[in-house]
């Protein structure tokens, strides 16, 4: 909480010379700003599929975590996922997803992070409200007890980014702050 | 000195700044790298807007649209394993639309472009597939895709008769009129014959058609299968823009089809994606 409050405050007190100009256009300055937030969001989804996805962790803390997963979407957000195999897109709600995550039936599951990422432009919408896409790569290792390792992919994750501006009252004061929530995302294996 | 882009994409990872990273995975990330990942980077990297760490470039900032970095960039976005582009094709692009007096740069906001998208529907209980063409229209100082065109190659099979110059037999006799047209319920007793009667000229509007089935329920979206993109932007030029999900460098939204066109065959190749143009 008070990590998010900072956040608000450094965001908003670097905003000032973008809401004296238009908010219309968004500055390199503020873009860039606003990408921290917004990875900030994606590396909180990570550090939580990655929770979900371990099999150590008990049943109630994965709840917990799936919770928490589910606050950094905006409502309807749905998960598209294709595999090499099909060229068919399953679509599911992002609880369903990690629900899924938390049943599969290995043993012992891997879930890593590739340094990689790509942040798009953020793109305003008719609504006011800005935008944008980060593209991730997850490899994923599913090991059963005896076989050992019987599934690996690595998959590309392009993950909507809205950014709003949205305003609070801190101490009587009327204070603006970006808002970054995650919207649908579209997961394709990449080629081996 | 030529560079080689080749040699440079190989080694972005030893350029990669690893802050802001969501992940501390290491392995080989030379192809992540070199792919181009979203459209947003294909129209960054044709204009030269992002550096070779892949950090985006803004008027003023050292490199920003430097010809001789957007040539190698161009070259690199095109899909290296397409022999039908030959490198003669290639180059005449690259010096017409790099040219150093009057540079084109893509412009997403720009128009004269279009996404493809190939998706499957139930038609009647039955799965077809069925092409979406979309435009960006502007609407209170934002963006959105907009619906310009549908193939569906039902539909096109209820106009096969349209001019039909051979056709001897469906007509309307001319002094129909003088009867009232009381001769119209033999037109309408086999519907499957109707396109027959249509003037010569009718360009029939799928996209009326499409909304009609959506609407009385005829139709229903099952998924997206495929996505492209049509651009138009490079006077004389048109080029088609493809997703390559392969393990090399040269993979991603890369140029997979090219074509020189002139602005009357623009013009007609513009009115398959938009009703409209």
């Amino acid at each position: 909480m008070r990590k998010l409050l900072f956040l608000i405050i450094a965001v908003t007190f670097s905003t000032v010379t973008f809401r004296a100009s238009a908010q219309d256009n968004l500055s390199p300055q503020r873009k860039q700003a606003i990408d921290s937030l917004a990875l900030e969001k994606v590396r909180d989804l990570s550090k939580y599929i990655s929770i979900i996805g371990d099999k150590e962790t008990q049943w109630s803390d994965a709840q917990r975590v799936i919770e928490r997963a589910v606050e950094l979407f905006m409502e309807s957000s749905e998960i598209g996922v294709s595999s090499l195999n099909r060229q068919d897109v399953n679509y599911y709600k992002v609880r369903e997803y990690f629900d899924r995550l938390m049943q599969l039936n290995y043993s012992k599951v891997a879930i890593d992070w590739y340094k990689i990422q790509y942040v798009s432009d953020l793109e305003r919408q008719p609504d006011g409200t800005y935008v944008g896409v980060i593209t991730v790569y997850q490899r994923f290792q599913g090991y059963d007890k005896e076989k050992g390792l019987v599934y690996e992919d690595t998959t590309k994750k392009d993950i909507t980014v809205y950014v709003k501006r949205k305003e609070t009252q801190i101490g009587g004061r009327t204070i603006g702050f970006w808002d970054v929530m995650l919207g649908d995302i579209r997961v394709k294996e990449t080629s081996k | 000195m030529r560079v080689n882009y080749f040699l440079l994409f190989f080694l972005l990872p030893l350029f990669a700044i690893s802050q802001g990273s969501i992940g501390s995975f290491s392995p080989d990330e030379t192809v992540f790298y070199a792919q181009t990942k979203q459209m947003n980077q294909f129209f960054l990297r044709f204009n030269g807007e992002e550096d070779i760490q892949g950090n985006r470039l803004y008027p003023g900032d050292p490199g920003f649209r430097d010809l001789k970095a957007r040539k190698g960039y161009v070259k690199m976005l095109f899909d290296q394993s397409n022999t039908s582009i030959s490198d003669d094709t290639k180059f005449v692009f690259i010096e017409q639309a790099l040219n150093k007096k009057n540079p084109i740069f893509l412009d997403f906001h720009g128009g004269s472009w279009f996404a493809e998208v190939s998706t499957t529907f139930l038609y009647k209980k039955e799965k077809v597939t069925i092409i979406l063409y979309l435009e960006l229209e502007k609407q209170n100082g934002g963006y959105k895709w907009m619906f310009s065109n549908v193939y569906f190659d039902r539909f096109e099979s209820w106009f096969t008769h349209v001019n039909d110059t051979a056709n001897l037999k469906f007509f309307i006799h001319p002094m129909s009129h003088e009867l009232d047209f009381m001769n119209l319920h033999k037109v309408f007793r086999d519907p499957s014959t109707l396109d027959y009667y249509l003037k010569k000229d009718y360009n029939p509007d799928m996209m009326a058609l499409f909304v009609m089935e959506m609407k009385n329920n005829n139709l229903s979206f099952v998924s997206v299968d495929n996505v492209k993109f049509h651009i138009f932007q490079v006077p004389g030029w048109y080029f088609e823009v493809s997703y390559f999900n392969r393990n090399e460098m040269n993979s991603g939204w890369l140029i997979s089809n090219i074509l020189r066109v002139t602005e009357q065959e623009k013009k007609e190749l513009l009115q398959h994606y938009s009703r409209s143009n």
